[in-house]
Formats: C-alpha cells, sequence, structure tokens
C-alpha cells in the first residue's frame, strides 16, 4: 500500500489547492460581481496542479530546498518506484510510454466509434455534439501522444544513454514535465462530462470562447501539456550541449540525437506561441477581454498565432521520428548511415524553414491574397531537406547486408507512408489545390500519412529496437511480424480509401454527410476496424515478453551506439564504466571506426550473445 | 537494371492507371478548370517519385537480405558525392518547377478576374446554422435555408463574404466549383468563378454550399442547394423573386 502513497497524497493535496484556488476566485467573483463558475475552475485547476506536484513527491525531492530544508531524493525500488515524482531519466521515459500507451488506446477506440458512425450517411450511435466531442479528443489526444510519446518517451529513455551521459541536464525538470501530464489526461477525459467541446484540437475562436465548460478543461489541458514540451525542450538541448561522453564530438553525435536536438528547439520555442494563444482564449473567457472574438477582436490572429506553433509542432513529431528510423535503418543495414553530413543540414534547414510556413493552413482563411505565393514557396522549399531524409534512407539500404526484423520493418514502413504523405503535401502547398482541398477528407488523410505512417510507425519500430534495452527481455518475433503485417496492410487501405471522399467534396469534422460518399467511407470504416484489431498482438506480445519473455543480451542487434554498450536494463547510473568516444557509431565493415572505449574495462566492445 | 526496369513499368502502369481515373467528373467553372489540372499535374508528377520509392523497398529486401542470422557487415560506404549532388539537382530543380507551373501560374489564373467587372455579385452572411444571401443590385435575398441558390451559366459571378458579428468562423465552399473561403465575422472575404456549365444539386450533389470549418452542432446540416441555369432563365427566375 506504501507504493500509492505519494499517488494518494497528490490526489488530497490537489483537492486541497483546489480549493484554496476556487475559493479565491470566488471571493474575488463575489466583491466584483462578474459570474464565478470559469474562474474558479482556472483558479483551481492552477492549485491543484501545484498540490499533485508536491503532493507526488515534488515537495520531498526539491519544493525543501526552496526555504534551505534538507531534500530526499528516493530513485530506487521496484515498480511503485514509477509510481511517484522520480528523478531517473529512464523511469521517467517509461513512465510516459506507458501512460501515452494508454491514451493512445483510448483516442484509438474514438477513431473506432467515429468510423462507426461515418460506416453510413445518416446519424446513428452519436448526437451531433458527442461526435464533435469525440473526435475533438481524438484530435488532442492524439496530438499529446505524437508530441510525447518520442520526445517524452523515447528520447527521455535513450538520449542519455546514447550519448554516454549519466542522466539529463535537470533531471528535477525532467520528472515535473512528467508529472503535468496526468492532470492533462484527467482534464480531457473530465470534459465529456461537462459538455465537451466541439471546436476540434484547433480551437478557432470565437467558437472555442463559446464552448461549454468542457472547453475550457480543454483548453486548460492543451496548456498545460504545453508547459511540459516546454520544459522537455529545453532539459533536452541543455543536456546534448552539455552531457555528452568525452570524444562525443558534434561529429560522431548519432543522429538520432540530432534529430533529437532539432525537435526540442521547436519545442522550445514554438510551443510558448500557443500557450499564449489559449491562455488569450481563457483570458476572453474569464475576464472577458477582447483578443480574438469580433467585434473589437481579430478571429484572424488568433489562426496565425495557432499556426505558428502548430506547424513547427508536426517537426516535433517527425524529426525524432526520422532520427530513430534512420538509426535503425542503419544498424540493421549494417552500413554506415549514407550521407550523414546532409542530414544534419537537412534537420537544421527543416527546424528553419519549419517557423515561416505556418500561413500555408490560411490560404482559405482570407488572410492577404500577398502572403499566399511567399508561403507556397517556402512550404514546397521543404520537401528539398526531407527529401535529403530519403536519400540517406535509401542510399543506406543500397548494397547493405539487411536484416529483416521487426524493428526494420516498421522503419521500412516508414519511408513507404511517409511518401505518400509528404507527395500529397505538395497538392497543400500549391494555392490552387488547396483551395479545392482544404477542410475535406484530403487532409484528414494526408496528415494521418504523415504522422500516423511516419510518426507513429516510427514510434513501433522505436518500440520493438529498445524493448529489450527496456525490459531486459526479448519480445516475440513472430507475433511482432503479424503485428507489422496486419498494421501496414490495414492502415494504408484505411487512409488510401479516405482521400477519395475528400477528392470528390466531403469535408472533415462531420457526423452525417450526402448519401454519394457512403460507399468510400464503409471502406474505410471497414479497414480501419480491422486496423484497430491489428494492435491485440502487439498488447499480448508486449505484456507477455515483459512479465515471461526470455532474457535479452546486452547487444541483441549488435548495434554501435552506445545505449547497447551498457547492460539490459542499464544500471541506475546508466553504465557501469563511463564510455569515452573515439569515432562515430557507424562504423560497420570499418574496423578503424571504433565507437567507443571503456578503459578500464576488458571486454571494451560487447558483441551479440555475451 | 532490374531495378530501373521495375521502376518503368511501375511508373507506366501507375500513370496509366490514374489518367483514366475520372475523380472529378467535369469541370464546372473555369476556376475549377485551372484547379483540376494543377492537382492532375501534380499527381502526374509524384507518381514516379512514389514508384521509384517502391521500386527501392521491394528491391533492396530481396536483393541484399543477409543470409541466416549472421552479423555480417556491408561495405562501408559513407556517401557518394556525385549521387548526393544529382540527388540534390533534381529534387531543387521539380521543388522550382513546382513553385513555378502549377504554383504560380495557378495563383495568377485564379485572380485574373479581380479588375474584372462581375456579371452578378451575390452577398453572403454566415450565420449558425445558415448561408444568407443577397444578389446586389437584384432586389433580391434568400434567407431560408431551404431556399435553392439559382446562378447563371456562362457568367462571372463574384460572392463577397463574411459572418455575422457575434457569430463565429465558416468557410464557404462550392465543391463543383473547387472554391472556398472563410467567412469570418468582422472580415469580408471574397472569390470569383466563371460559370461554364449548368447543374443542379439533384443531379450532383456538389452542387452546394457547404460549411468547410467546423462551426459547432448542425455544422455538417449548414449547406444551400445550388442550381445553375442559362442566363434567360436567371433574369426569369431573378424577376419572379424580386416581384
Amino acid at each position: 500500500m506504501t507504493a500509492f502513497m505519494p499517488l494518494v497524497r497528490g490526489i488530497i493535496y490537489a483537492a486541497i489547492g483546489y480549493a484554496i484556488g476556487a475559493g479565491i476566485a470566488l471571493s474575488i467573483a463575489t466583491t466584483t460581481g462578474e459570474p464565478s463558475t470559469e474562474p474558479m475552475i482556472v483558479l483551481g485547476f492552477v492549485f491543484a496542479v501545484i498540490g499533485w506536484l508536491m503532493g507526488v513527491g515534488m515537495w520531498t525531492t526539491w519544493g525543501r530546498g526552496w526555504f534551505g530544508k534538507s531534500t530526499t531524493m528516493d530513485i530506487t525500488g521496484g515498480w511503485e518506484r514509477y509510481l511517484r515524482f522520480n528523478v531517473d531519466h529512464k523511469v521517467i521515459g517509461i513512465q510516459y510510454i506507458t501512460s501515452l500507451v494508454v491514451v493512445f488506446l483510448l483516442a484509438g477506440l474514438l477513431a473506432m466509434g467515429m468510423r462507426y458512425e461515418l460506416m453510413d450517411a445518416g446519424q446513428n450511435v452519436f448526437t451531433k455534439t458527442t461526435y464533435n466531442t469525440t473526435m475533438s479528443l481524438h484530435g488532442i489526444m492524439m496530438v499529446a501522444v505524437a508530441v510525447a510519446a518520442v520526445m517524452g518517451g523515447f528520447s527521455n529513455y535513450v538520449l542519455p544513454l546514447i550519448i554516454g551521459a549519466e542522466d539529463v541536464a535537470f533531471p528535477r525538470i525532467n520528472a515535473l514535465s512528467f508529472w503535468v501530464v496526468p492532470p492533462v489526461v484527467v482534464l480531457l477525459l473530465l470534459s465529456p462530462l461537462f459538455g465537451g467541446f466541439d471546436t476540434g484540437w484547433t480551437a478557432y475562436p470565437p467558437l472555442a470562447t463559446q464552448t461549454p465548460i468542457g472547453g475550457l478543461l480543454f483548453e486548460l489541458a492543451f496548456l498545460t501539456f504545453g508547459i511540459s514540451s516546454i520544459l522537455g525542450g529545453m532539459n533536452f538541448i541543455a543536456t546534448i550541449i552539455t552531457q555528452r561522453a568525452p570524444g562525443m564530438t558534434w561529429g560522431r553525435l548519432p543522429i538520432f540525437a540530432w534529430s533529437v536536438l532539432a525537435a526540442s528547439v521547436i519545442s522550445l520555442t514554438a510551443t510558448q506561441w500557443v500557450a499564449y494563444g489559449l491562455l488569450m482564449i481563457i483570458f476572453e473567457r474569464i475576464f472577458n477581454m477582447v483578443f480574438f472574438s469580433p467585434p473589437g477582436g481579430n478571429a484572424l490572429l488568433y489562426e496565425h498565432v495557432f499556426w505558428f506553433y502548430s506547424h513547427p509542432a508536426v517537426y516535433i513529431m517527425i524529426l525524432p521520428a526520422f532520427g530513430a528510423e534512420l538509426e535503425i535503418i542503419s544498424h540493421f543495414a549494417r552500413k554506415p548511415l549514407f550521407a550523414y553530413r546532409w542530414v544534419v543540414r537537412a534537420f537544421a534547414l527543416i527546424v528553419f524553414l519549419s517557423f515561416i510556413v505556418w500561413a500555408h493552413h490560411l490560404f482559405t482563411s482570407g488572410m492577404g491574397e500577398s502572403l499566399h505565393g511567399p508561403f507556397m514557396i517556402l512550404t514546397e522549399l521543404i520537401s528539398i531537406p526531407t527529401g535529403i531524409v530519403f536519400l540517406s534512407a535509401l542510399g543506406t539500404l543500397w548494397r547493405s547486408k539487411l536484416r529483416l526484423k521487426v524493428p526494420l520493418l516498421f522503419a521500412l514502413g516508414v519511408v513507404f507512408n511517409f511518401s505518400i504523405g509528404g507527395l500529397t503535401g505538395i497538392f497543400l502547398a500549391d494555392v490552387a489545390t488547396d483551395i479545392a482541398l482544404q477542410d475535406t477528407y484530403f487532409v484528414v488523410a494526408h496528415f494521418h500519412y504523415t504522422i500516423m505512417g511516419g510518426e507513429i510507425f516510427a514510434i513501433f519500430a522505436a518500440g520493438y529496437y529498445w524493448f529489450p534495452k527496456i525490459t531486459g527481455r526479448m519480445y516475440n518475433e513472430t507475433l511482432g511480424r503479424i503485428h507489422f503485417g496486419l498494421m501496414f496492410l490495414f492502415y494504408n487501405i484505411t487512409f488510401l480509401a479516405m482521400f477519395a471522399p475528400g477528392t470528390v467534396g466531403m469535408n472533415r469534422r462531420v457526423a452525417e454527410y450526402p448519401p454519394e460518399f457512403e460507399f468510400m467511407n464503409l471502406i474505410t470504416s471497414l479497414a480501419a476496424f480491422a486496423l484497430g484489431l491489428s494492435f491485440l498482438p502487439w498488447i499480448y506480445n508486449m505484456l507477455n515478453s515483459w512479465i515471461s519473455g526470455p532474457k535479452a543480451a546486452d547487444n541483441p542487434w549488435g548495434a554501435k551506439t552506445l545505449e547497447w554498450q551498457t547492460t539490459s536494463p542499464p544500471p541506475l547510473e546508466n553504465f557501469d564504466e563511463f564510455p569515452v568516444v573515439t569515432g562515430d557509431a557507424y562504423g560497420y565493415g570499418d574496423e578503424s571506426v571504433v565507437h567507443a572505449k571503456f578503459p578500464n574495462s576488458t571486454n571494451a566492445v560487447p558483441a551479440e550473445g555475451d | 537494371m532490374t531495378a530501373a526496369a521495375i521502376w518503368v513499368l511501375l511508373t507506366i502502369i501507375g500513370e496509366l492507371f490514374f489518367l483514366q481515373m475520372d475523380i472529378f467528373g467535369e469541370p464546372v467553372t473555369k476556376q475549377a478548370h485551372f484547379i483540376d489540372e494543377a492537382f492532375i499535374l501534380l499527381m502526374v508528377l509524384a507518381i514516379p517519385i512514389f514508384t521509384f520509392v517502391i521500386t527501392m523497398i521491394l528491391y533492396v529486401v530481396f536483393k541484399f537480405r543477409a543470409k541466416g542470422d549472421d552479423l555480417e557487415d556491408a561495405a562501408p560506404v559513407r556517401t557518394h558525392k556525385k549521387w548526393v549532388g544529382f540527388w540534390l539537382a533534381w529534387t531543387t530543380i521539380l521543388c522550382l518547377v513546382v513553385i513555378v507551373h502549377p504554383g504560380y501560374t495557378g495563383i495568377i489564373e485564379l485572380r485574373e478576374t479581380n479588375e474584372e467587372e462581375p456579371d452578378l455579385t451575390v452577398n453572403v452572411t454566415g450565420r449558425r446554422w445558415q448561408w444568407l444571401y443577397e444578389y446586389e443590385g437584384r432586389d433580391v435575398s434568400l434567407y431560408s435555408k431551404d431556399d435553392m441558390l439559382v446562378l447563371p451559366n456562362d457568367s462571372l459571378i463574384r460572392f463577397i463574404i463574411t459572418a455575422e458579428d457575434q457569430d463565429v468562423v465558416h468557410s464557404f465552399w462550392i465543391p463543383a466549383f473547387r472554391m472556398k473561403i472563410d467567412a469570418v465575422p468582422g472580415l469580408t472575404t471574397y472569390f470569383d468563378v466563371n460559370t461554364t456549365h449548368t447543374g443542379h444539386f439533384n443531379d450532383d450533389v456538389n452542387f452546394r454550399v457547404q460549411c468547410a470549418e467546423l462551426c459547432g452542432l448542425d455544422h455538417s446540416l449548414m449547406f444551400t442547394r445550388i442550381e445553375v441555369v442559362e442566363p434567360a432563365e436567371f433574369e426569369q427566375w431573378i424577376a419572379d423573386e424580386a416581384a
């Protein structure tokens, strides 16, 4: 029972915090005569989050130090160490991954519900309000998974290991960035009970300022999640700059670390914009301030602020996915990563361009027409650095010694899917075709091809690849192949079929539609159900292998990066002896390139099966 | 050589398959014609790239697969100056081509009517969850959700669009015309179409105005049926409505 004490304490402190915050808001509102409900929720939530953080352990590990008192850090122990404020990056990585798997499955169930509704043209199981809330929740939950599963989850676990560090630069901030996520999930799940929100995850005002309280909960959740993202990005930048092992020069940094650095720059700087945008919506609601709602406010202003974050945000999602994909391809091709330096340049260029393409989301918004041309040009230019990522992947595969294990299959899936996602992006960057396709199912299919087909497939690649390192056990290869085969097939049927209604006139975000589009929607729905079922062998495989799979070797893939040069799972401080880096991580077929040496250890680079 | 042959074959199959598909049907405005042509051109250019990726994946999986479970390394080729240069060159050139045509040319085509005096101007106002129409200078307005928006064929029609002040953002989309633009409270937007075909909602569901920006509860039902008729018939209809 003591294992659950931090969580129980967190909940109690959160309740106390809520009472304090709501009480302050109520007393202010009473004196000014303003409506008090929404201010009570906002201020109550702020205090509740502080109470929650302190309760789960931030007070004892960190907060007491602010008042000159002694702090205690309790990071050892069995499974109970995952249930409290823990500063070990490996624990935080697993906390992120497991929480986000739950969010992913819930959001996936919502998608199943939407596809059930869309099987025919009429309105069946959902009312219009519940459909809109379901769609909006599916969107924001999957965005949270896409942003945080690679960055918060796998980056947290792998990044310090892959650069030969003991931990991240700011371990306590790292724990903080995870522990604000549970309140986000709670708010999102509570939202349907308070009227839901029918704005989509984009939350365009004036609609977003007029939603029921459920909408306010969503806006608070999004804002809070942004804080987690900002802190995480800052931490990774500091970690990569300051915590690299001796000899880990920039030219030797594994490509996954480069991709995390690139995504972190966006995460730190761009997320602040959407946070301000949401804060202004909340202020409009609770203080009657006018920012976005006419008369007096400017609705287009929010769209610019929102997409100034949300377009770069797709590169927070896809850049680490590219990094993981290229990492896996190189190690399973037994061949150095092709054109490594060009990939690093491409990542830098993508980060730069990602900040100056946002208005391609606004070609039909009514913004000045003089902006159409420049934003079309800038957006289409991104295809050049993205092409370099493809060059590197295909160049590495060429004349390789390919080992077709499950992580590689998923990485090849990324190459295939993202080629469709990238190419259909051109149609949405072109002003003329975008005017026809904007807000249709073509857009929905396109971004599912980039984010699900690209990033989520890369997350599964990463999940299978690092599973033996994280759990110390091996997954079942056959079940993994079945999972890949089913998921790849039904994923592609689902979303290829989804392009069709978009090109012929079906708009997105609707529960009912003209009966002419019924057949294509039926195909999409049936394939989507099969896609949903394809995750069952994965769930079984992961759970069963984690509990009773065969013990994994320290380096089952014979990969050269540093995370494989320690035990599986790694010790508390990651390496029994810290490595000295002497070359890059891609010295396949070239004995002169040795990635790391362990001066005091006899077996310098353990090979497979030791 | 084998890979190149597979690529060429897949590309030919892909192009032929796409070009015999009738995705959009007959374009019914000049603007729809431009947009469909841009779409088809982009698709024709995209297919060889897609088939190249498929070919490469299939080829390497069958050709370079390691035998058994041994950890044999491949030859350590780290980069290839000429291939990288060639790759950068063709992606850059193709990107610039697409920016110029259909990119810039498309923008110019869609705007070429901007300076012209339209044959008909329709003022459109979005309100949750219906569209209101006023035929400018013709003394006809449509206030009911069930009204049919009647438009003349062979005419330059300008829609001037806004949303009511206390309302939310909508998007004025006519799928058959391929054109859309948001209806934003506090902002006036517009688009032009040159109609070239007659048509009726009952024959083609895309002859409708559909709200395309999520606006709450009845967003999906925020549509108006459209009929495009010959100009003489249109004048008759206007006269009947005004009376």
